[in-house]
């Protein structure tokens, strides 16, 4: 009782505090935000005393330039002093770190939005209710904004919007029509003696076959478990299908490291991958260097597109920083237009931001506008943990040809077991 | 031989005998002290340093009594509290309140379950030690009463201080690797059992979730082979193979180490210090870095599988039945039958040097008067091998062996680097459980913890480890290193 007593005096009086400082605060000029942002801005920057301390977590990759913009800005808030550290964290393991301990995690991170439920499960980012620099939900894409929100909730802000896959191919080999089907790209690639390769034993892309189909893979409310019905009418189909692929001996499994390496030796002359192979794509094609959305494959007579997962890269605010108002502040400008098509200009990553994704430049990227082709076809990915190791299993089976000659129907049942399965 | 055991068994039925009456004795001495004692031992029951003051000791009373008032302090700001949900580990969940005007947070703070299993830890185990402390406390208060009946010297505090400095200076030096032991080791130890039996895992994780005790519901996940478990399932087939893994990967090298030694120190051979050293340089090479490059030689697009496939290895292998027939290549390391054949393989390329280097220590100082007076009984080259030389060893390196087997089933490094990223189960029962084949439970427990976050069932793995180890290393100690041991070998 005491302690509640004594937060809620500290929240009157820090009100109390800003407001009186609010008056005499000298005003910010925002970068267009409302006169209310401003004002929140301006009581802020009052209320700061001492410097304000910050780390933050961006890939490696991405270090110069974050640094470039961290610089811009401490330089826009002359009054304030700044000591923000700046960490290497890959986004595709940031919660593997945060959760570890979150209260020792940066301010602001940078994550992959497949991410999201177990660090919102976790309490670590801090609920995106207000915005003070630009419109976060409204400035970028409809898709992006969806990766970054939780039951309705937003609670990170997009940064990019390429973290999905679809097709690269060599034009030498596959017309812009093969690249339609899988069928007709298998035949073009057996003329040519090539090989399509794709990470069948890897749940991320096998997805793209069981949802192209229309099956269904959830998380549940809990933000942990799974629903998935590729066990239902239909799924046996499925599984058939990529067996039959597979059989061809022109579709192979291979991981990303592999498909790197039968890149740049000419083994294959197509891959399911996403914009991180673009770079080794273009240099073993050359000219011939193309992309395209997923084709459509052949489901027990019925040409059906291949869906995907759309992944998105986010910038989070940790719940537990001590200067929240600073890290969201930091977090926007990380995150804003001029901010993404920097970007997209240093790193060839594809914006979320709706101006920045339309400008030519951006438009004139092969893997860009590809992904941009297969968002229609894409969903986010929303699942619980239990969903990968079951899911590798089944696609190792199916892309070795199910050896031992089990039910395909049992195949699923029990993959979907794993699936389902609660958090042990 | 029949005798040897009897006396064994009635060593370790005397050990117990002898554990038990030191208890009981602890015991009594502490009620005699109690009964017996003058005024001062009974009052140094409320205050510690009463015993010391009725001595004239008054430094050490004044300490003693400071020591626990202290730990009165301790239980009122830091046990009582921590203890006090000790029992839920926590009720109240931290929720936050932005706002948007000021930009801050307004925090209601949430209990940290881990902390306060932490803390109630500590508590616990300070509170059990000042215990023991206080027992002793009143025993040496009567120690006092007596040596003063008896009209012995009575030590003053610059004569006590003086004699931990001298005569019982083991005291001195002991305590700080002690309390390094109990921060290290204990604690950690005692929470880790404490965790087995909470349901922290992923979707009770502190600090913005909680996390409370749930019995031995875990144990029982784990250990039923029912077929709705898939741990259960997983826990018997990985147990299975830590086990296999273990024997092997053990007995191959120590059996791999000597011969290699053997044939090092026979006379025939030349160079024997240029072929020593050219073992002994692998394994200047960090053990990860060899197995990082074997991975890659051995993957199913390495350079191993080019080789055999050119030479027609494969092929002949797809004939005889050990690859199937759908593959391109040998699956060394990504099926479960090649694997564990390769990763016991492997190891021994790693592991037999170190082996090598021991067996050559002990083979050089082996009697040369027993080999020749074998010789002379007309024993040849094998005989003696068989009868003299792997007795003498295995009499030497017998505790390292089973030191060696208990450190292998939780060798990590091998199973790990060979098979992470790599090796995919095609056993759905086992991807259920986050488990493959080629799995130690160790390698288990890691990704659990680590890709998981299934902190409970990772303890309760962890403390199944720990039984099988301590096992083991208690047959290895009481076997090996028991009393009379230097007269058995003849």
């Amino acid at each position: 009782m005491k302690m509640r007593k004594f937060v809620a005096l500290a929240a009157v009086a820090s009100l109390l505090i800003g407001a009186l400082a609010g008056c005499s605060g000298t005003a910010d000029e925002g970068n267009g935000g409302s006169a209310a942002s401003d004002d929140a801005i301006a009581n802020l920057i009052a209320n700061t005393s001492g410097t304000v301390s910050l780390t933050v977590w961006a890939s490696e990759e991405d270090q110069a330039y974050t640094q470039g913009l961290i610089d811009e800005f401490i330089a826009q808030y002359p009054d304030v002093s700044f000591d923000i550290q700046l960490g290497s964290e890959s986004e595709s393991t940031c919660k593997d770190t945060v959760l570890t301990d979150i209260e020792a995690a940066a301010d602001v991170f940078a994550f992959a939005d497949d991410q999201i439920n177990a660090l919102v499960d976790a309490g670590a980012l801090q609920p995106i209710s207000a915005f003070y620099t630009y419109d976060v939900a409204a400035e970028n894409a409809g898709g992006a904004v969806d990766a970054a929100t939780v039951n309705g909730q937003l609670y990170a802000y997009p940064m990019t919007a390429d973290n999905g896959y679809f097709m690269f191919y060599d034009s030498s080999v596959f017309t812009a029509d093969d690249v339609q089907s899988l069928d007709s790209m298998v035949a073009a690639a057996q003329a040519a003696g090539t090989k399509i390769a794709m990470d069948l034993s890897n749940g991320w892309y096998l997805y793209s076959f069981f949802a192209g189909a229309g099956l269904e893979l959830n998380l549940n409310d809990d933000g942990v478990t799974n629903t998935c019905t590729w066990n239902a009418a239909g799924g046996t189909d499925v599984a058939q299908a990529i067996m039959d692929y597979v059989a061809t001996g022109v579709v192979v499994n291979m991981t990303d490291d592999e498909q790197a390496t039968a890149l740049a030796n000419g083994e294959v002359s197509a891959c399911v991958n996403g914009t991180w192979r673009a770079e080794t794509a273009e240099n073993a094609w050359g000219a011939n260097y193309a992309a395209a959305k997923l084709p459509t494959y052949n489901l027990a007579g019925t040409q059906t597109q291949m869906s995907s997962f759309s992944g998105c890269k986010l910038v989070g605010v940790n719940a537990y920083s001590d200067q929240i108002g600073w890290s969201m502040l930091l977090a926007e400008y990380l995150t804003n237009e001029a901010a993404q098509v920097g970007r997209f200009n240093a790193r060839g990553l594809g914006p979320s931001n709706i101006a920045a994704a339309s400008s030519p430049d951006v438009q004139a990227n092969p893997a860009i506008a590809a992904l941009a082709a297969q968002a229609d076809y894409a969903t986010p990915q929303r699942v619980g943990g239990n969903y990968w190791a079951p899911a590798q299993t089944l696609g190792e089976i199916l892309s070795s040809g199910n050896p031992d000659g089990i039910d395909l129907q049992t195949l699923l049942d029990t993959a979907v077991e794993g699936i389902e399965a609660p958090v042990a | 031989m029949a005798s040897k055991h009897e006396v064994h068994a009635s060593n370790t039925r005397e050990a117990f005998a002898n554990f038990f009456k030191g208890i009981g004795e602890y015991f009594s001495d502490f009620g005699k002290a109690i009964t017996k004692g003058d005024i001062g031992v009974k009052l140094s029951t409320i205050f510690m340093g009463a015993g010391y003051f009725a001595r004239k000791k008054y430094i050490v009373g004044i300490l003693a009594t400071l020591f626990e008032a202290l730990f009165v302090v301790m239980c009122i700001f830091y046990a009582a509290p921590n203890l006090a949900k000790f029992g839920t580990l926590g009720t109240t969940v931290r929720s936050t309140q932005f706002d948007p005007v000021t930009m801050q947070n307004t925090v209601i703070k949430g209990d940290n379950s881990f902390l306060i299993l932490l803390n109630s830890v500590i508590a616990l185990f300070l509170i059990f030690v000042f215990i023991l402390l206080w027992i002793h406390n009143i025993k040496r208060a009567y120690e006092l009463q007596q040596d003063s009946e008896k009209g012995m010297h009575i030590n003053t505090f610059v004569e006590d201080v003086k004699s931990l400095v001298n005569g019982r200076f083991n005291i001195t030096l002991l305590t700080l690797p002690t309390i390094g032991v109990i921060l290290m080791n204990v604690i950690p130890i005692l929470i880790l059992i404490a965790i087995a039996f909470t349901n922290y895992d992923q979707q009770h994780m502190p600090p913005s979730a909680l996390f409370t005790w749930v019995g031995i519901t875990n144990f029982k996940n784990i250990l039923s082979l029912s077929n709705n478990s898939a741990f259960g399932y997983a826990f018997f087939k990985v147990l299975g193979w830590t086990l296999v893994w273990a024997f092997f990967s053990t007995f191959t090298c120590f059996l791999g180490g000597i011969v290699m030694a053997k044939l090092i120190t026979y006379r025939k051979v030349k160079f024997p210090k240029f072929w020593r050293t050219l073992f002994v340089v692998t394994i200047a090479v960090p053990q990860f870095v060899t197995l990082l490059l074997v991975r890659y030689f051995f993957g199913d697009t390495g350079i191993v599988n080019s080789i055999c496939s050119s030479i027609g290895v494969t092929d002949f292998l797809k004939t005889i039945g050990l690859v199937k027939s759908h593959l391109t290549y040998i699956p060394f390391l990504t099926s479960p039958g090649w694997s564990k054949f390769m990763i016991v393989m492997i190891n021994i390329w790693v592991g037999v040097p170190y082996q090598m280097l021991v067996a050559t220590g002990v083979l050089i100082n082996i009697p040369e008067s027993q080999v020749e007076s074998a010789k002379l009984d007309g024993a040849n080259a094998w005989q003696i091998f068989w009868h003299v030389t792997m007795p003498y060893v295995m009499f030497v390196e017998g505790p390292t062996l089973i030191t060696d087997f208990v450190r292998n089933i939780n060798n990590f490094n091998v199973i790990y680097l060979l098979t992470q990223d790599t090796f995919v189960t095609t056993n759905q029962q086992l991807a259920n459980a986050n488990a493959k084949e080629v799995d130690l439970l160790v390698t288990w427990l890691f990704r659990l913890t680590n890709d998981y976050y299934n902190y409970k069932m990772a303890s309760v793995i962890g403390i199944i480890v720990f039984i099988i180890c301590a096992v083991f290393s208690l047959i290895a100690f009481s076997k090996f290193l028991s009393g009379g041991r230097e007269e058995s070998y003849q």
